[in-house]
């Protein structure tokens, strides 16, 4: 209990850095899946109709998955230089695959007679795509956005070791200064404020699911 | 939003198949650049010591230990606690750590090493029990979700045939759930070797040490010789994870 307090004091005396830490992490989360959805979201739609294009895709993604986050956050340091850049690049490539996954079995979901329907109706194969695909999809790719916005904030915390600040500037510095006061209220803030910003994003991404999703599927 | 883990079924043979394919194929790309970068680039005297192959060879044999080591004890520990909380008696327990599960990826594994050493000191056990911590989550998911996806009309024809719980687990249970449980395994030695990487923070050696002195003394190969060595050896586990995936399936499947 007395640690939670000094915790608490720990974060009232610096809501500079609290602030700064927070936006630069979240920062982080929204440009990479306002870009990787984008991306991710797509390629799911150019693939959908080649089985092997799909599939190639999603492995490609997921090897990105498997390469360690030490390793693809200081592998384009050579390309980029330090600081936001390969951090940016390192958490684009990893929430790839959790949202391209989903919006290829959203598609893949869509019952073929809605479509043959749809098209009956005269709309083009854009429409198709835009009114009934996507929307029908868009629960689906919505589940995979949340499940790649939990693995960047927890990934982004280690932008800190290649200069791309964040919550992990917590951790960092806790760390180097370990016996002395305060090190571990550092360590315990930055890594609890990655859960707190993790539950708010839920929740956004929650209220965003029912403001979002088409009637008719709700 | 329940949709934790959509990936485990549907596997096709094409995707199987490109499983075993892609990540070699990106495991060599990396080789040549990794190659390429040491025979062709300047290496001045501290990026050799940085790159000596004696130290190289103790970092890999320390993060293969680190990886292993923290795979097993999770296998131990998460799969028969999958197994416990999908018994009879445990639905809440159960609905919580699924719901929960999600939202635990967003745990730092760079916090949980450090909150780690900051009570155990530096040290081995201080990184595996870290890495099991934060790997945990996949392996316990994976098996709860394997369980639970287990046609019910099939445990009735078991009970039926006269079979005993224990009966029902071993035979029916966990060999029509074990790809989905190899898969959680399968997310969780990537893990555990991946993060292996982060364990020179807390004096746990391993090819990260490389990768930030190459940080530190601003040496770009250093950096990206040991990224690359760290990834190829993740590919490794990965593409021999798949193999296991494919070969321990049962063949009725």
């Amino acid at each position: 209990m007395d640690f939670l307090f000094s915790l608490i004091d720990f974060a009232l005396a610096r809501q500079v850095q609290v602030l700064e830490g927070l936006a630069q992490h979240t920062g982080y989360v929204v440009t990479v899946l306002v870009s990787a959805g984008l991306f991710a979201i797509l390629t799911g739609v150019v693939t959908r109709r080649s089985q092997l294009a799909k599939e190639l895709a999603l492995s490609i993604a997921s090897v990105f998955l498997t390469i360690p986050s030490l390793a693809l956050f200081v592998v384009f340091i050579p390309l980029v230089g330090l600081g936001f850049a390969p951090s940016f690049i390192a958490l684009f490539l990893y929430s790839l695959l959790p949202i391209l996954r989903n919006t290829i079995t959203g598609l893949d979901g869509i019952d073929p007679g809605v479509l043959e329907s749809a098209k009956g109706m005269g709309f083009s194969p854009v429409q198709v795509l835009l009114k009934v695909e996507l929307p029908l999809a868009w629960p689906i790719i919505l589940a995979g956005i949340r499940v790649s916005s939990m693995l960047v904030v927890g990934i982004a915390a280690i932008a800190t070791l290649v200069a791309g600040g964040g919550l992990g500037d917590f951790i960092k510095s806790g760390l180097a200064r370990l016996p002395l006061p305060n090190s571990l209220e550092s360590i315990w803030l930055g890594t609890l404020l990655c859960l707190v910003l993790a539950l708010v994003i839920d929740l956004i991404l929650q209220a965003l699911r029912v403001a979002t999703i088409s009637k008719g599927i709700r | 939003m329940s949709q934790i883990a959509p990936s485990l079924k549907n596997r096709t043979p094409l995707s199987e198949r490109l499983d075993l394919i892609v990540s070699p194929i990106f495991a060599i790309a990396l080789a040549i650049i990794g190659g390429v970068v040491w025979l062709y680039s300047d290496l001045d005297d501290t990026t050799i010591s940085i790159l000596a192959p004696e130290k190289l060879q103790r970092q890999l044999v320390e993060t293969i230990t680190l990886g292993l080591a923290s795979s097993l004890l999770v296998i131990a520990i998460a799969v028969p606690l999958g197994i416990l909380v999908t018994r009879k008696g445990f639905p809440r327990l159960k609905n919580f750590l699924v719901d929960t599960l999600g939202l635990a990826q967003a745990l730092p594994a760079y916090g949980l090493i450090v909150i780690f050493f900051s009570f155990m000191g530096a040290g081995i056990t201080t990184v595996i029990l870290a890495l099991a911590t934060f790997s945990l989550l996949p392996v316990l998911r994976n098996t709860i979700v394997g369980l639970e996806q287990v046609d019910k009309s099939v445990i009735d024809a078991g009970r039926g045939m006269g079979y005993t719980t224990r009966q029902i687990l071993m035979k029916i249970e966990l060999p029509l759930s074990v790809e989905v449980i190899i898969a959680g395994i399968r997310t969780a030695i990537v893990i555990n070797v991946g993060m292996s990487a982060l364990a020179f923070l807390v004096g746990g050696g391993g090819l990260g040490e490389t990768i930030n002195s190459g940080l530190k003394l601003d040496r770009a190969p250093a950096i990206l010789i040991g990224a690359v060595l760290v990834a190829i050896l993740a590919l490794l586990f990965d593409f021999m994870s798949a193999l296991a995936q494919k070969y321990l399936k049962p063949k009725g499947l």
